[in-house]
């Protein structure tokens, strides 16, 4: 056992490190957060720098045009571009995370090759057509059909929470193909084409105020057969290999972002006078920030000992969903700390002069959304009490 | 970096464990609960296994290994409940080299000068006391200590004295080194009792039965287990960079990663105990159960090595 990097991985971080340090001052002001256009003319420049310099697909095997990162060197990429703050991957998370390596694992060649490349050099946005009004962490309950006429499906029904629609190229898109089977032996996995007639959007408005997902309507619409990936009614499978992707590494940067906005608070506190000090003089206060502290530092060591059980080939079922529940309720913690420091400065999601407030207030408010998304964290706890502890399923009482 | 065990840790670690399973069993632990003089056959065998040696120079009779290793022998000792001041003769036989600390012939127990209280454990079973100052340490025999011991110990297993004055000693070494390991070591013990706390309340939630189920069926009961599964893993984790940041302090943040592995720790140990006695009702209030002595134990070992807050004001002051 050991902490440090190899020499390979040191190099690695260093030549990242240099070629962060000379792009990002290049970069462009980040887009308004309305303006859809702009937030993927932004995100998908962002990953053609990525592509022209060798980092796109940091963890896509090298035969599909990715990096083939060592997951080592894959928490090294997330750790330095988090703490150099480049732009998130946006636009690009779902082509790049759940999308290009479900095909990559379960695609055709002709799908890989007309997908892949597009994906890596940013010049194809995907979304996700999965969960629908009806079926939600009981995702199985899904109940858009897709009906066989000659070489083509037509689908029909309603998706939603899917982020980026109004500027996505393709949605990955389960639907139910087989009403009469059991209920995860019935679905497959399509790729369904954003302009493809029949295929509505319709904005959905978060707490935030702002549009971050829609919901898809799909009326009639045609999908080519050979656009499905995996066999007819396997399409729970194909998915699942989606997931296992999902609950990777995919909060690493941010637990980086924790302690960025952790130490902004802390900087806020020392900051903000009161009657015959700062609010720094609270050890109340200070004590919560240290514990906050303790948390962030808890679950980097978590993402490190995680990281080393995937390069040993241990497969981190318990150590993703650990990972998740325990960063999401401390992110959330960090907000209402924020909020603490803030006082009434914190009635504003946009910037009062001199207050700091804008970016944490809205950051408190979108972080409600981090103990729901991705498996809630009820869910989460079901999983690590029947998989990892072992304890009897309750009765399912399931749709029929 | 590689954060997972080798096969020799693995091997070190089982081995333990399975000797623990044998000579601290549930009826062991009952007995001493109700008789807590420390069992000297006892420590002598721990000793035999290396347990108070692992950092002990070679040619010194020890195992010639690092704080990584420890932590995994203390999150055992941790889980089985043994009883004794485990900490204080480790670091006495690992960093002052007191004689007879490794080999199991001389029980170290220790005082902290800097508490406005002094209670300290197993007082009448120790041979010496170190005691910690703020920047020092002293050696003094456990005779010249005048103790009075509570007649009930919050935790049955670890007797108690107060002590009004503690004798000046023989200077043996710096608190520094003292008290980050001593936290390092104490936090690995909790992760142990977290777990084993754990292990007792699963075991009980997979049998108990209520409205024709196990409880351990109910969402309300899996979710409370979860919890303290995400709490057990989180602060390992911490823990085990602790230690491996105390066998190669250039690798790390050694303040931050003891700190947060202690405040983990505590939290892990302390809630899970807790969740122990409430997953096993009213039997979890009763003295034959044995989850009260993983609470108890857990809050003991809170106050040592810097309780929480202490930790989390030193975190605050490094933002």
């Amino acid at each position: 056992m050991d902490l440090r990097y190899s020499d390979e991985e040191l190099a690695f971080r260093d030549r990242l490190r240099a070629w962060l340090a000379e792009t990002l001052p290049q970069l462009p002001p980040a887009p308004d957060r309305d303006d859809w256009p702009a937030r993927r003319a932004y995100d998908t420049a962002w990953q053609a720098r990525l592509h022209a310099a060798g980092y796109a697909g940091v963890d896509w095997p090298a035969e599909h045009g990715g990096l083939g990162a060592s997951p080592t060197e894959q928490l090294i990429f997330l750790e330095e571009t988090a703490r150099a703050r480049a732009p998130y991957v946006g636009a690009n998370f779902v082509g790049l995370l759940h999308a290009g390596p479900t095909l990559i694992v379960a695609g055709t060649d002709e799908q890989r090759a007309r997908h892949l490349p597009r994906i890596l050099r940013g010049e194809e946005v995907w979304c996700q057509g999965f969960s629908e009004p009806d079926a939600g962490s009981d995702l199985a309950a899904l109940r858009t059909t897709a009906v066989r006429d000659g070489d083509h499906y037509v689908v029909n029904g309603a998706k939603v929470w899917t982020s980026h629609a109004e500027v996505a190229d393709h949605c990955e898109l389960l639907v139910r193909t087989d009403p009469a089977a059991p209920r995860h032996r019935g679905i497959t996995w399509l790729i369904l084409p954003m302009d493809a007639p029949g295929v509505r959007v319709r904005p959905l408005r978060t707490v935030v105020g702002s549009s971050e997902f829609s919901e898809l309507i799909l009326d009639d619409v045609r999908v080519p057969v050979a656009d499905r990936v995996g066999a007819e009614n396997d399409g729970w499978r194909v998915a699942m290999v989606t997931f296992s992707f999902e609950r990777g590494t995919a909060f690493i940067g941010d637990v980086i972002e924790s302690r960025n906005i952790l130490a902004e608070v802390a900087r806020l506190a020392r900051a903000t006078g009161t009657a015959g000090g700062t609010l720094w003089d609270d050890p109340g206060l200070r004590r919560e920030v240290g514990r906050l502290a303790a948390e962030v530092t808890g679950l980097w060591a978590l993402a490190r000992k995680n990281v080393s059980e995937a390069a040993a080939g241990m497969v981190p079922v318990q150590g993703a969903s650990v990972f998740k529940l325990r960063f999401t309720e401390s992110r959330q913690r960090i907000g209402d700390l924020a909020a603490r420091v803030l006082g009434r400065a914190s009635l504003a999601m946009s910037d009062l002069p001199g207050a700091g407030n804008g970016r944490l207030v809205e950051d408190r408010v979108n972080t409600l959304s981090f103990t729901i998304a991705a498996g809630t964290s009820q869910i989460q706890k079901n999983i690590l009490a029947e998989r990892v502890l072992g304890l009897p399923k309750e009765p399912r009482w399931t749709s029929p | 970096m590689d954060l997972t065990l080798s096969t020799d840790q693995r091997d070190l670690r089982d081995g333990l464990r399975a000797f623990l399973r044998d000579a601290w069993t549930a009826d062991r632990l009952r007995a001493a609960a109700d008789s807590p003089d420390l069992d000297r056959g006892a420590w002598r065998a721990l000793a035999d296994l290396g347990v108070f040696g692992l950092e002990v120079p070679e040619s010194d009779g020890g195992m010639e290994l690092g704080a990584a290793e420890a932590v995994l022998v203390f999150e055992e000792l941790g889980r089985a409940l043994v009883p004794g001041p485990l900490v204080a003769t480790y670091l006495a036989a690992a960093l002052l080299g007191r004689p007879g600390a490794a080999t199991g012939a001389t029980v170290v127990t220790w005082a902290d000068r800097t508490a406005p209280v002094q209670v300290v454990e197993h007082l009448a079973a120790a041979d010496e006391v170190i005691a910690a100052g703020e920047d020092g340490l002293w050696a003094l025999p456990a005779g010249k200590v005048a103790g009075t011991p509570a007649g009930i110990p919050l935790d049955p297993l670890t007797p108690v004295s107060h002590v009004v004055e503690l004798p000046a000693g023989d200077p043996v070494g710096r608190a520094a080194a003292w008290r980050d390991r001593g936290a390092v070591l104490t936090a690995a013990l909790q992760v142990g009792v977290a777990q084993g706390a754990l292990d007792l309340a699963v075991r009980y939630a997979g049998e108990r039965e209520q409205f024709g189920r196990v409880i351990g069926s109910f969402q309300a009961v899996k979710h409370l287990l979860a919890e303290s599964l995400v709490r057990v893993d989180l602060a390992r984790a911490a823990v085990l960079t602790a230690a491996l940041t105390l066998d190669d302090p250039a690798a790390g943040d050694l303040a931050e990663a003891v700190a947060a592995a202690k405040i983990l720790a505590d939290d892990a140990a302390t809630a899970g105990g807790r969740c122990c006695v409430q997953v096993h009702g009213g039997m979890g209030f009763t003295w034959e159960v044995l989850a009260h002595l993983y609470l108890k134990r857990a809050w003991l070992l809170e106050t040592g090595f810097g309780e929480p807050g202490v930790h989390a004001e030193r975190l605050a002051d490094r933002m």
